[in-house]
């Protein structure tokens, strides 16, 4: 029976590998190409010509024009530059910030424990996108402001989660080996805990990525995230609503560069997440 | 579990009967309520300045005429010129003192009979609550008798009746009071319900005096959302739509709807803020600005062919209007040599030119409720920056509140009917001279002043005209505003939706005659 399961767990994790390896492979070059959107455009992203404006898919213009005549392919890809790299930031920001507020309730305890959880509590008891409406309203239009409207809505999930995993490695026979062999505090959080609690945050971290990258497309859809010219799929889905049933290719182009974006970063999260359940190990 | 089954399709069966007795019922409420529209309309909201149809209240009185609940002393013809209304006729008596004879046969929605007793009180009560109608009327007392109405003015008002025929001035009962924005007029349909920025529920007046009004019930939805607007004419939601955005016009050329389209004198046009802080506070900017927009593109392109390139305040069919004015055209390149000139230089070499340290970022402050606004304004990011200023775009419905501040704009890009009473004193009045209701740029030009105090006091049209000509070219000398194009007033209704004709005056739409077949 156990050398089943051991071949059971072989095929899977080797499978687990595949997946790993062709998602984090999309990813990258979805990462890359961001990066390197500005080469990468045929176009220039930003020059109208009305001459050609609202023009279909053509071999000239794979994805067509917007009516200013811009070239969508050249606005999408510019547009991964925005939507994916806000993301990132975002999605880096709230989960090393959520962590170490997290880990800072565990460790103290008392009051700062208290008090930091309730914060948080009255963070987690409003519906997210609501008060990402809310405090994008308040500070403004703009990218800047949409990623910090979510990051102030976000973080509290990580704080959690680093305050329970924390205070479950604080009672493990390492933790208290570490502390009865003289290791400092902050030694000790970075060579020992850090390590055994990333896993959980990292998955949530890698899941987190897809839910962001629409939240803050749908701040910009509602007007508050990227504004024009900047190309940011969201607001350019927004701006072409008014072509949908006429020059669908419009609004189609950047609808579908979300959809994908997501689809593969939940997919790799989904695949980190089993890659790094204890189950599928050898 | 035989019995499980035909539970479950005792569930279906019944929630099926249950569905369709429900659309039967609506066809029975249909039925029953007799003629029946709905109109889907943009521009009924609150930041559009009507938040009801009180027309004593901001731009409200264009909901009261518009939506047939109020009328005017006088009406305009499709060439705007006036023509009895709810008056029969009217006298110059002297340059200060007007007679006008009512109609005989008008009642209110309330019931009362119209008379020049309440026609007084209604004017009375229209320049103690609208700033602008005061400015205009200028009036000094009102005298009634019976149907007879005297009015003298504090000055010559030769433009006084076309004042009479402006929305403002609808004709309405003060005694039956203003509850929550609900008036009782004279015109075809009486409000039953309103809830601002949502809907406005209308039944038909039985005792209209111009005939028996064709529908039963008429509800006007605010959608404010030119996309959302077009799915619901074409779900049926409505049946009737203005303020569509043209692009999505399209959809709408076909059997199944009619279009209906005029030429008007509703323009899209920028003022300039004089402020001192403001960049536009130089004539150097404001000039560039004014050579830097592409009229001749946007309206070919992005109106879709749905307006004309403006040259000056007015169309070219007003004998005031068209190119018998001078304005700057689109010329980018002489647009680089007033800013060069003016020490405008891109020293930091990132496209945007700078002075004295600082950058040359045009605060372009617009709205979304007529839908090609913000086009405009993405069209004109894009020319102006090619010439070296950059463009910061906010496309708000808050705009009336951002304008007060003049800190929050340095252009402000709007839409408006220049000549709503065919007469073009209202547009200096309104938006150019120092004392005007809607001059929050702080523009000032002491000719300018003085040439509308001649306008004001001139009876002979053809000198009005041509004063109206001077003082165009004043603020165009200026560059105080720039005007970029004037728009088709255009109304869409399912084909079977009878008379929903568009008016060269932007305001008349429901009247008795509207139906549906």
């Amino acid at each position: 029976m156990s050398d089943i399961t051991i071949r059971v767990q072989a095929v899977r994790r080797d499978h687990l590998q595949r997946k790993l390896l062709v998602f984090g492979v999309l990813a990258g070059l979805l990462i890359v190409a961001a990066f390197f959107s500005s080469s990468l455009c045929p176009y220039d992203p930003y020059e109208q010509n009305l001459a050609i404006a609202k023009a279909a898919p053509s071999a000239e213009h794979w994805l067509g024009t917007d009516r200013y005549g811009r070239d969508m392919f050249s606005r999408v890809i510019a547009g991964s530059y925005t939507s994916i790299f806000s993301t990132l930031l975002l999605v880096g920001f709230i989960s090393v910030f959520g962590s170490l507020v997290g880990i800072l309730c565990a460790w103290s305890g008392r009051w700062i424990d208290t008090m930091v959880m309730r914060v948080s509590d009255m963070f987690l008891a409003f519906p997210g996108l609501v008060f990402a409406l809310a405090v994008a309203a308040v500070l403004g239009g703009g990218v800047q402001n949409a990623i910090v409207a979510l990051a102030a809505i976000s973080w509290p999930k990580y704080a959690r989660l680093a305050r329970s995993q924390t205070l479950a490695q604080q009672e493990r026979p390492y933790m208290q080996a570490a502390k009865m062999a003289g290791c400092g505090t902050l030694r000790m959080i970075r060579r020992h805990l850090v390590p055994n609690i990333a896993g959980p945050i990292l998955v949530t971290a890698m899941l987190d990525i897809g839910t962001m990258m629409m939240e803050l497309a749908g701040l910009s859809f509602l007007g508050l995230g990227a504004k024009p010219p900047i190309p940011e799929w969201g607001s350019m889905m927004s701006d072409t609503r008014n072509l949908l049933a006429t020059q669908p290719w419009v609004t189609l182009a950047p609808g579908f560069a979300i959809f994908f974006s997501v689809m593969i970063f939940n997919l790799l999260g989904d695949t980190v997440r089993d890659w790094l359940d204890p189950k599928n190990r050898r | 579990m035989k019995w499980k089954k035909l539970a479950a399709l005792a569930v279906s069966v019944s929630l099926c009967i249950g569905a369709f007795a429900g659309c039967g019922g609506n066809q029975a409420a249909k039925d029953a309520g007799g003629k029946t529209l709905t109109i889907g309309d943009t521009t009924f909201n609150s930041s559009n300045e009507e938040p009801d149809v009180n027309p004593h209240n901001a731009y409200a009185g264009w909901a009261c005429i518009r939506y047939g609940i109020g009328e005017t002393l006088i009406k305009y013809s499709d060439n705007m010129e006036i023509q009895p209304w709810l008056a029969t006729k009217w006298e110059n008596v002297d340059p200060l003192t007007w007679k006008i004879t009512l109609r005989d046969d008008v009642t209110y929605s309330s019931g009362r009979k119209l008379d020049a007793a309440s026609v007084k009180q209604c004017l009375e009560h229209l320049v103690a609550e609208n700033k602008r109608a005061k400015q205009d009327l200028k009036l000094a007392s009102i005298e009634a008798n019976g149907q007879e109405l005297i009015i003298k003015t504090t000055e010559p008002k030769p433009a006084l009746l076309n004042h009479l025929g402006d929305p403002y001035a609808c004709i309405i009962d003060v005694e039956a009071g203003f509850d929550n924005g609900i008036v009782a007029g004279t015109g075809p349909y009486i409000v039953t319900d309103m809830k601002p920025d949502d809907h406005l529920t209308l039944k038909k007046n039985e005792h209209y005096w111009g005939g028996t009004p064709k529908l039963d019930k008429l509800t006007i939805r605010t959608i404010t959302d030119g996309n959302t607007l077009a799915n619901a004419l074409q779900s049926g939601e409505v049946q009737a739509a203005y303020g569509m955005a043209y692009e999505s016009y399209p959809l709408f050329r076909n059997d199944k709807y009619t279009i209906s389209q005029i030429s008007t004198s509703r323009c899209f046009f920028g003022k300039m803020n004089f402020n001192p802080d403001s960049v536009c506070a130089d004539p150097a900017v404001r000039k560039a600005i004014s050579m830097g927009i592409d009229k001749e593109n946007f309206v070919a392109t992005l109106l879709e062919g749905n307006g004309f390139p403006a040259n000056g305040v007015f169309p070219a069919g007003a004998v005031f209007g068209g190119d018998k004015v001078k304005a700057e055209k689109y010329d980018p390149e002489g647009a680089k040599a007033v800013l060069e000139q003016a020490g405008w230089v891109d020293t930091d070499g990132d496209g945007i030119r700078e002075k004295n340290g600082r950058k040359l970022v045009v605060k372009w402050l617009t709205y979304p409720s007529r839908q090609e606004l913000p086009l405009l304004a993405e069209s004109a990011q894009s020319t102006l920056k090619a010439i070296g200023i950059e463009v910061d775009v906010n496309n708000t419905a808050d705009h009336n509140q951002l304008l007060k501040d003049p800190k929050n704009w340095d252009v402000y890009a709007m839409a408006n009917v220049q000549a709503p009473t065919g007469d073009p004193e209202y547009w200096f009045t309104v938006f150019a001279v120092s004392s005007a209701t809607k001059n929050q740029g702080k523009y000032q030009n002491a000719r300018l002043d003085a040439l509308e105090t001649q306008l004001s006091r001139e009876f002979d049209p053809a000198k009005r005209a041509e004063l109206a000509l001077q003082m165009q070219q004043v603020v165009l000398d200026d560059h105080a505003f720039v005007f970029c194009s004037f728009l088709k007033m255009s109304m869409i209704a399912k084909a079977n939706v009878k008379n929903y004709t568009s008016h060269a005056c932007d305001y008349y739409q429901v009247t008795a005659d509207l139906d549906v077949e």
